[in-house]
């Protein structure tokens, strides 16, 4: 069926609606790589098996992650007419107590983690109900009381697998209304006033770039989804895409048909095969509904999206190498400008965002820049997903509004050091980042104030450092990386960085000097001026925030004689 | 540049604090040279787009009281274009980029005197040592070669291989690569001259690129060797209008004698 009327629309989502909210127990399974890596499919299999063997009236969901990382694998059960319940930490052995409680209106009580009465799918609203009294409201966990969910809103709640359930509570009815209700200029207008900053890191205004890219000469342009995330400890752009494809899917539709373009790629990188899977179902179930390809709800409007996938090099996050990559061609960055919204993907004006800020879209046209823009600070609106990984005891993924600061994220919502440890720093944005004294945790999470302190957003990861991690090693094991992953076309980030490892590797192993320390602070600076793009022009943040904050982690290695 | 000179306008540039006259749209590093203000390059060729590997020549650009550090080979010429070549700063980085230099490329003279010549005589960083290194230790990886063969030649004979320090320019797998027809471009282009190659009786051995042997064309004539097969194949086929047919397989000494000979005959005796 093509949706082509808000009457097919509308009745899909009821349908979704159904699905959703059968009328029967219904029990969902985190099945996020999260998930699955601490035996959620083995648990579907197993809830699978005992309904199919057992016959009983049970609808059995695969969702995605709602964040709690370290509580997975989580289900979902939600009893008609009762609040939603999510358990903790569910195994295959539970799989028996889970299905007999359910069909009897009940929940394991020593699994449990919350209950949901309602649920703001921001597009959309789903009222569960109540019951469970004893059990803590979802708002009640420290764990989820701080966060704000725009990106993450169907996350965990919807089976990702399936279009009509994204449907059912809202969804591509903001590209309905985009495309049958709205001048592009307007959307793109839009887009702008929301104050929508790229979410991969630099915060380029959104709208500005998509007017850039619409106001191109030529016909024939692109609109890329930058899905290349490989910071380590960053895998917020996995889980989005795992949870909730459709809401990327969705963003570019509207992004496509605002610049007037019709074809759009995913760059994703191979080592996400789940979401890359994901994908794939989601642009198949999309195309059955018209959502993409020909005359998309009968307006004329052609568009679909191909997936390109990468072999995994970090460079290729950098968009002239990114580019490249998509041409088949080695993934090298080349000298800008001209910048891609003028000379992208095969020479043609290429339009690039990333994940999470295509994910943003949806709701801004569903609701409104004046309401997106409320959310966070002044320059920077919006939420930010950030994986709250290291030595923190809450890990899992995270969303707050910009302009929450470390503190909060770090203590309110993460609740300190794992193990009961004292938390030291916090490493922001990956590699390109640095890292950021427990001193400064006052700082408010934005583009600027990171750049203050010497680091940066980056795509969103977050690395808790306690008081047993040495922060020289930190440096290094960042610098081992980034010179593994230099692609190795100017000399400041292929040598300079392989000299950068080697005097770290010296000092960490003891054997270092006080010239050691000179050269490396040197070399650092010059490694960071001349670099050819930002993989090297950031590379030595790690170094250098380490060393403006603890040196005297530096100088304990630099043993007296010498 | 025309035959008749520049097609472009003149503008007025700062150079150092200097102003000088230079054409629109020239690259800067080119306008420099012209103007004999010394800026240390070693991977801008006229014939090639500009590539900025190298980050030698890195200049400070002036717009409105901020600098940004460029290199000048991706700099293009405008009017109020305004330029640093020497600050203290820029001196500081290119010292320690041709440190970097010395020890990535132990071997090259090249490196070495150009360093020196900017007051750089030795190097902090653990010299670079490969055994056998068909480059012979003088390979900054300027890519110089790797274009050549590519955009000039269409031949793709070489390119790099692995990533970051870990980069190598050769063949393919290392092996003697069929495709590459001997031109020998990639060693006239390379700044260091870390590609060898030898003429041996009727063949042409690209040392550097795994001993890729290649036929060179006999004179029909003197019956000496004297250019790649491949390469005069590629030539001729591609001359508009053709070559009479009775130079097409000497050498370019006997074709000499030929045409000297036929003009000499066309000469009236008194």
């Amino acid at each position: 069926m093509r949706i082509q009327t808000p009457e097919d629309l509308d009745s899909v989502r009821k349908n979704g609606l159904k699905k959703i909210q059968p009328g029967r127990p219904r029990i969902g399974i985190g099945t996020s790589s999260c998930g699955i890596a601490v035996g959620g499919i083995a648990l579907y299999d197993r809830i699978n098996e005992i309904v199919q063997n057992e016959n009983h009236d049970i609808s059995l969901v695969k969702t995605g992650c709602i964040g709690f990382c370290k509580e997975e694998p989580i289900v979902s059960v939600s009893i008609p007419g009762k609040a939603l319940v999510l358990l903790r930490k569910v195994h295959q052995e539970d799989a028996e107590k889970v299905i007999s409680l359910a069909l009897q209106g009940d929940v394991p009580s020593d699994r449990v983690l919350c209950k949901i009465s309602d649920w703001d799918h921001i597009t959309g609203n789903l009222v569960y109900g109540n019951g469970f009294d004893s059990i803590p409201e979802y708002e009640e966990i420290p764990f989820f009381a701080h966060q704000k969910k725009v990106i993450l809103r169907d996350s965990g709640l919807i089976n990702p697998e399936d279009i009509d359930e994204y449907i059912g509570i809202g969804g591509y009815f903001a590209s309905f209304k985009a495309l049958t209700s709205m001048e592009p200029d307007a959307i793109i207008d839009e887009v702008k006033r929301s104050g929508l900053r790229g979410r991969g890191g630099a915060g380029f205004p959104a709208g500005l770039k998509w007017e850039i890219t619409k106001k191109a000469p030529g016909e024939e342009k692109y609109i890329v989804c930058n899905a290349d995330e490989g910071d380590p400890g960053a895998y917020m752009n996995r889980n989005e895409m795992e949870s909730d494809p459709h809401m990327l899917l969705e963003g570019m539709l509207i992004g496509a048909f605002a610049m007037g373009v019709h074809e759009g790629l995913i760059y994703i990188r191979a080592e996400y095969p789940l979401a890359i899977e994901r994908l794939m179902l989601a642009l198949e179930q999309a195309r059955l509904y018209g959502l993409l390809g020909k005359n998309i709800f009968n307006t004329g409007f052609d568009f679909d999206i191909r997936i390109a996938t990468g072999a995994g090099a970090f460079v290729c996050g950098e968009s002239t190498a990114l580019a490249a990559s998509i041409e088949g061609k080695t993934g090298r960055p080349r000298l800008r400008p001209p910048r891609l919204t003028e000379k992208g993907v095969f020479g043609k004006p290429t339009d690039l965002n990333n994940v999470e800020t295509w994910c943003n879209v949806p709701v801004i046209i569903a609701k409104g820049a004046s309401w997106y823009s409320s959310i966070g600070a002044k320059g920077n609106t919006g939420t930010k997903v950030f994986s709250l990984v290291g030595k923190v005891d809450n890990v899992g993924m995270v969303e707050v509004p910009l302009g929450t600061s470390l503190h909060s994220i770090i203590y309110d919502i993460g609740n300190g050091g794992a193990l009961g440890r004292e938390v030291k720093a916090v490493q922001t944005g990956g590699p390109s980042g640095g890292c950021i004294p427990v001193r400064l945790f006052d700082t408010p999470v934005d583009f600027e104030n990171l750049n203050k302190v010497g680091t940066m957003m980056g795509s969103g990861g977050l690395v808790v450092m306690d008081e047993d991690t040495n922060m020289v090693d930190i440096a290094r094991y960042f610098i081992n990386f980034a010179s593994g992953e230099s692609c190795g076309k100017c000399v400041p980030c292929r040598e300079g960085l392989k000299h950068m490892l080697l005097i770290l590797n010296r000092i960490v192993a003891g054997k270092g000097t006080h010239e050691d320390i000179n050269l490396l602070k040197e070399l650092s600076e010059t490694v960071q001026k001349t670099s050819l793009c930002g993989l090297g022009q950031t590379a030595p943040n790690p170094v250098l925030t380490t060393m403006q904050y603890f040196l005297e982690e530096y100088d304990d290695l630099i043993s007296p004689e010498a | 540049m025309s035959l008749f000179g520049s097609m472009n306008r003149m503008v007025t540039i700062t150079i150092n604090k200097n102003q000088y006259l230079a054409e629109e749209g020239e690259i800067f590093l080119l306008t420099a040279m012209r103007l004999n203000i010394d800026i240390p390059h070693l991977c801008y060729e006229k014939a090639l787009e500009p590539y900025g590997a190298c980050r030698l020549c890195m200049v400070d650009v002036v717009t409105c009281g901020k600098t940004t550090m460029t290199p000048a080979c991706t700099i293009k010429v405008h009017n109020g274009l305004e330029i640093l070549t020497d600050t203290p700063e820029i001196i500081k980085h290119r010292s320690l980029l041709f440190e970097l230099y010395l020890a990535e490329a132990p071997k090259s003279e090249v490196v070495r005197e150009m360093a020196a010549k900017y007051g750089v005589t030795k190097t902090r960083f653990l010299k670079k040592i490969v055994h056998d290194d068909p480059l012979l230790g003088k390979c900054i990886l300027c890519g110089l070669c790797v274009r050549v063969c590519n955009e000039i030649m269409g031949t793709c004979a070489i390119n790099f291989i692995n990533r970051g320090p870990y980069t190598v320019i050769n063949t393919p797998f290392f092996e003697q690569n069929p495709d590459c027809a001997g031109c020998a471009a990639c060693a006239q282009v390379c700044p260091t001259n870390a590609i060898v190659f030898d003429d041996r009786g009727s063949n042409r051995i690209m040392q550097s690129w795994s001993h890729t042997t290649v036929p060179l064309a006999t004179c029909s004539s003197c019956r000496k060797s004297f250019a790649p097969e491949k390469l005069m194949q590629k030539v001729l086929n591609n001359l508009e209008p053709e070559i009479i047919e009775e130079i097409r397989t000497l050498c370019p000494e006997c074709r000499r004698k030929l045409i000297t000979r036929k003009e000499v005959g066309k000469i009236p005796k008194s």
